[in-house]
This record gives C-alpha cells, structure tokens and sequence, in this order.
C-alpha cells in the first residue's frame, strides 16, 4: 500500500489539521436533516478535503459513498448513480455520507442539465452531501452555491507536514536527517499527500535518509508536479501508487500521457521493458479512442490505470540512477512547425481542389513528383501559375 | 479554362467516350445522361482507373458550362467525421438546382475512410434529399461501405487497367507533349504504375523534366526518388536497437511530413520483405504489423501505435543479438 494510502486519519484524533473546516464540517453534520444546504469544500490538492471525510465515516462507522468526475458525466448517470442512493437506506452500516468530488467538472457540462440534476439531488437527499470543487467561484457553480455552504482548506504549514513525516519515519523504522524532512515538507508547497509520495520514493529500500539523497527530486521549481508524477511512475512497482500519482498535478491526462511516453526510453534500458511499456501506452489510447466514440467517460479510469501502473509494472527492477526527464518531444515539435504545417495545409487545399483529389492523396501521389518536376525551371514556373501558388509554396516542396 | 501543367489532370478524359477501358459503366452512365435522371451510386474500383474521371465527365455531359455550380465534391479522407455529412452536404444538398436538370450532384471520394456513424447520418440524408439530389459514392472497396447505402445505390465496379490500356494512355500523352521515349521506358512505366493511370501520367512528367528523351534508367531513377527510402531506415534503427533514433525519425515523418498513420504503416508491411533478419522473424513481425494497422482503421492515435510496432522490432532485434 502507498504511504499516501496507508498514513490517511483512520479517525478525527488522527485529522490535526484545517481546524476551520473541521469545526464548520462538525457543526454542520450534527445539525444536518433533510432540506439542509449541503457543504462544498475547496483548497489545493493534498491537504485533506477527501481524507476529513474517510476519517469521519470511519470513526463513526458510517457508509461512506464518494464519487468523481471520472465515475459520470452526464446527468442521467449522475441521477442513475446518485439519485437512488441518495433516497435508499444503507444496506449494512446506522447511515451514510456522500462526496461528490471535481464538482465543477461536472457542472461544465450544462447542456447536458449537469447543474440542474445535481441541485435536484441536494434538494432531495434524505443524507448529508458534500461536494468538492476546484474552484469554488467558477460562475458555472452559480446556482449550485445557493444550496451549499462553502468551506476552505488551506494549504498545510511547513511545520505540520514536517511533523507528519517524521512520525511516518518513526513508525517505517528509517532515520531521517531533521534537514531532509524540512526540505521535503517545503517543496511540497502545502500539499501533505505529495510529501509523504516523496518521502516513500527517497528512503525506497534505505533504512537512513541523508540529503544526497533528496537529488532524486531536485527538479526545475516549475514543473515540480509533472515531474514528480514521472518520478512516482517510473520509480514505483506498485500498481496503485502510479496510478494516484497523476491525482496530485494540475495537467491534463492527455498531456501527461505525453510526458510519460516521451520519458520511456530515457528511464527503462532493456527493450523488453521498453516494448512492455508501449504497448500499455497503447493500449491506454485504445481506451482513450473509446471515450470518444462511445461517449462514455467510464473508459477514462482505464486508460489512466494503463498508462501509469500499466508502464511503472513494465520494468523488471527499479533503476537506482538519476534520470533527466524531459518535456514531450511531440509538443515541442508541434510548436515548431505550427506555422510551416499552415503554409502546407493551404497549398494542399489548393492542389487538392484543382487534383480532383484528397489532401492525403496529393501529399503521397504527387508530391513525390512534383519535387522532381520542379527543379526544371520551366515545369516550375507552368506548375507554379497554374495553381497560383507562390515562389514560398513551391519552396516548402524542396 | 487554364490549361493545367500537371499531366494527370491535363490528360483526364473530359468526355465519358474517352475513358479508357471502363465502356461497360460509361455505357450506363451516358444513359442516365440522356434521360437527365441518374440514381445514387456507387464506384468501386482500384486506384487511378477512372472513378472520379468518370463522375465528372458525367457532371459535365449532364449540366453543360456551368456544371461546377452543380456539384459538390468532397472527400472523406481530409474531414472523415460525421460532421461534414451533417454540414457541407446537408447545406449543398437542401436547396434546389438552378439549371435545366432537378437535382444537383454529390461526388464523395474515398468513401471508404468515412467512419460508421458518419456513414449511417449519409444514409439517412440521401434519403431525405433525394428529389434535390443524387450521390456518386467512389470507393476502393465497397465492402467498407455498410449495407444499406450498397443496398441504395446502383454499384458500378471499375475494371483493373490492362497492360494494353496502360499502353495507350501513355502514347496519348507522348503524343500530346511530343515526346522522346524508348520501348523500355514505356515498359518501365507499365510495370511501376500497377495499372495507375495517375502514375503513370507523374512518372512520365517528372521523367520528363529530367532530360529530353526518357530512358528507362531515368524512369527507375524517378521511382526510387519519390518512393519514401525512411521507413526501412527507421525499421533497422529499431531492430539494432537505436529506438530513440528510430522514434524522432517517426515523429518527423507524422508531425514535420504530415505522413498519415495508414500510408507510413503500409509501406513498413511491404519493407519487412527487404530486412535482413531470419524469414520466421518476418512473418511474426507481419502479424504485429497488422494488429496495429488494425488500430489505426479503429481510429487510434497514429504516433502511439506506431512506436508501439516500432518497440516490437527493437524487441525482435534483441532477440536477434542474443
């Protein structure tokens, strides 16, 4: 299990921090009946808006159902998912609690009756709901914020994390330089749960952490997340932890799947692995092509598990070495030639009416030859008038 | 109109009489002409043997001087989805035809690459538009279009070209442009246009703008020059274990070339043929190669896929060096 996993509050002793939210969170669940607003937290990632919520469920013994933008997009699934079990008796536990997580993804999609379907069900729910969103005052929450009361979380001190850490060593049996811990808990930059992903990849088999060791996350201040995203995959053989991984950084899956794919050959050596780890980077396109055409976002939940865990379990031991992780090649080059690709595009269109014939017909079929042909100058300049292109169109074919 | 420079176009037949070898459709056709009222249709039939020839020679004998404004052509390959059947057909196809003939024409080329959603909206509109107008669907393989729109259109299968017919268009062309050719240079380009009238109008133009008589040296020359030599580079890169080399190579080919998916892995099947590696490696590595092909026609991302095979010939070269 991650430590991430495995160091969560079990109970409300165990929760020491966001003290605001957890007396406005306490207040609220006693006072709680139907018809009351429901809570929405907000705050930056890691910092215990899921974890107040486990922690109570778990010491009053309560169901607890959470739910996320990648479970259901539209309303009917909301409504199919929700609807009924906000209505409904638990089966085995006294009561239950619900979260409903990335809210505003959910919302976004207004013509899909998201928002409307949502404050039907916090209208209508016989248990406590909290929702959680990114950023509370996105104007697509408008409505919903009627029906809510908003709570914030704010980023966990230096001091707190430190702490938490040191007892995590404490009980993993590793010493720890108090230097290390201190310069961990700050570049985690409030964020309790990237701290202890960090802790547990740095004192990965070692009993002893020094400062040396913290090399291995000395990146570029910057894109610290995405690289620590690589880092965990690519330095984890635990399924799990790669794939929560990507839960801690602000970028898109699509472009994650990017950096990953760029950073294969770079960190793995042996070409089984290499072909292991393509082909679950492959396979995770197959599911993201799914989405799209089946329109349903279930499929995303696959494709995440198989481009993190799928290439993290491609390897057949760690690589005790520092690797360099670099942007993706396929975005830089995009950027480049962003403006040429244009230029080409709108010669092709020409040629392409005039051929009687594709864009991609006319790049394999004559374009070959049109490259032999104009270096005639005759040909070129008979070529060049009767499609009206320019002296830069032809020059881009050489 | 401008006469055009290219060859292909310039020697296009204008006229259905003119076709080559394909009387038995033209045949057809000229009736529907006659009686000014075509059914929808259906061309399937190899590459470069006169099915978008045929379509707009038939739009040109219908409408007369101002045929263009009557017909709508567009392709499947460049905008594959469905939203140009929902768009630019449906808006071409609802209003009404200004000339002397009731209905306007829709010529989809490559009809094979629009997917099946997009193929089931163009069932739908051809029914519904069919006093306004009539669709010519051109095709490689009609198995790739779904039933009911084969069921609703009259299918016209083209004849592969014999040597005879590619024969003659090529002294139509020496005769046009005055040129100076030897029999094995015609022989050549017989043999490299597999029947493609296309081709062989861009082999002897660029063969032409090499010199003043065309050899058949000159002819193999131009051949291996447009032919793409990349591919099996990139192969043996990955096969001896250069996948980094291979990778940027496959990158620039799909993101700087612009290279589709489809064409680049089709030419990677033919190359495997020509690696130096044992006959029962080929085989396996033809079998990965279709897997993947498979993929691509599925829509999948064309750069994943790909170094995805490429890791399987790195995987192969191992293999081989151990």
């Amino acid at each position: 299990m991650p430590w991430s996993v495995k160091y969560k509050p079990k109970n409300l002793k165990e929760f020491v921090n966001q003290f605001k939210a957890l007396e406005t969170f306490l207040k609220w669940i006693k006072n709680w009946k139907p018809g009351s607003k429901a809570l929405l937290f907000h705050g930056p990632p890691g910092v215990g808006k899921t974890a107040l919520m486990e922690a109570f469920s778990g010491e009053k013994k309560l169901e607890f159902i959470e739910m996320n933008a990648s479970d259901a997009r539209s309303a009917s699934q909301i409504e199919k998912v929700l609807g009924q079990s906000t209505l409904q008796r638990p089966l085995f536990k006294k009561t239950k609690i619900f979260l409903i997580d990335e809210i505003d993804g959910l919302a976004g999609r207004a013509d899909m009756g998201g928002p409307k379907t949502i404050i039907k069900i916090l209208k209508e729910t016989r248990y406590p709901i909290v929702l959680v969103a990114n950023n509370p005052w996105d104007p697509k929450l408008r409505s919903i914020r009627n029906y809510c009361i908003l709570v914030q979380f704010t980023k966990i001190s230096v001091w707190d994390i430190e702490k938490r850490l040191s007892q995590i060593c404490e009980n993993e049996k590793i010493k720890a330089d108090k230097e290390v811990l201190r310069q961990l808990a700050k570049s985690a930059k409030g964020d309790l749960r990237s701290a202890i992903n960090d802790l547990e990849i740095v004192s990965q088999g070692r009993k002893r952490i020094e400062p040396k060791d913290l090399d291995v996350l000395s990146y570029r201040e910057k894109e610290v997340s995405i690289f620590d995203v690589l880092k965990a995959i690519f330095k984890t053989k635990n399924a799990l932890a790669a794939k929560l991984s990507i839960n801690n950084v602000d970028k898109d899956p699509d472009e994650i799947f990017w950096w990953i794919e760029n950073n294969i050959a770079r960190e793995y050596e042996d070409p089984e692995e290499i072909a292991k780890a393509y082909g679950a980077l492959s396979k995770a396109d197959i599911f993201k092509k799914r989405i799209s055409s089946r329109q349903n976002w279930r499929f995303k939940a696959y494709m995440i598990d198989m481009m993190t865990a799928g290439v993290a379990l491609a390897k057949k031991e760690m690589y005790r070495k520092f690797t360099r992780y670099q942007y993706p090649s396929k975005i830089i080059v995009l950027g480049i030639t962003k403006r040429q690709r244009k230029e080409e595009r709108e010669m092709l269109q020409k040629l392409s009416k005039q051929l009687h014939c594709s864009e991609r017909k006319v790049r394999k079929e004559f374009l070959p030859f049109f490259k032999i042909m104009i270096r005639d100058k005759v040909m070129r300049n008979q070529i060049e008038s009767s499609f009206n292109l320019t002296k830069d169109d032809t020059s881009i074919l050489r | 109109m401008l006469e055009l420079a290219v060859w292909a176009e310039k020697y296009r037949p204008k006229k259905l009489s003119e076709v080559i070898n394909q009387n038995h459709v033209a045949e057809r056709v000229k009736a529907f002409v006659k009686e000014k009222n075509i059914p929808h249709m259906l061309f399937a039939g190899p590459a470069g043997v006169g099915k978008t020839t045929i379509a707009l020679a038939l739009s040109n004998e219908l409408f007369g001087k101002n045929w263009r404004q009557s017909i709508l052509e567009t392709n499947a390959s460049d905008e594959r989805g469905i939203q140009i059947v929902r768009g630019k057909i449906k808006d071409f196809a609802r209003t009404k035809s200004i000339s002397g003939v009731p209905f306007k024409i829709v010529i989809l080329d490559e009809a094979d690459n629009l997917t099946k959603d997009a193929q089931q909206a163009l069932r739908r509109t051809m029914e519904t538009f069919t006093h306004t107008a009539r669709f010519i669907l051109i095709c490689n393989w009609s198995s790739k279009i779904i039933e009911p729109i084969q069921s609703r259109t009259a299918i016209f299968r083209f004849r592969a070209l014999s040597e005879g017919d590619v024969k003659k268009f090529i002294e139509r062309i020496v005769k046009g442009e005055k040129l100076k050719i030897s029999e094995d240079a015609k022989n050549a380009i017989i043999h490299l246009s597999e029947g493609d009238l296309r081709k062989v109008a861009n082999l002897l133009q660029a063969s032409a703008s090499l010199g003043k008589k065309i050899t058949e040296k000159v002819v193999y020359d131009v051949s291996s020059q447009a032919k793409p030599t990349d591919v099996k580079k990139m192969l043996e890169l990955s096969l001896g274990g250069k996948f980094e080399d291979s990778r940027k190579m496959l990158q620039d080919m799909i993101l700087k070339k612009g290279l589709s998916g489809e064409d680049i892995i089709k030419t990677i099947h033919r190359q495997i043929y020509s690696l130096n590696i044992p006959e029962e490696m080929k085989i396996q590595l033809i079998e990965k190669t279709g897997e993947y092909e498979y993929r691509l026609s599925e829509g999948s991302s064309e750069l994943i896929q790909l170094e995805a095979l490429l890791t399987q010939f790195l995987l192969f070269g191992k293999k081989l060096s151990e």
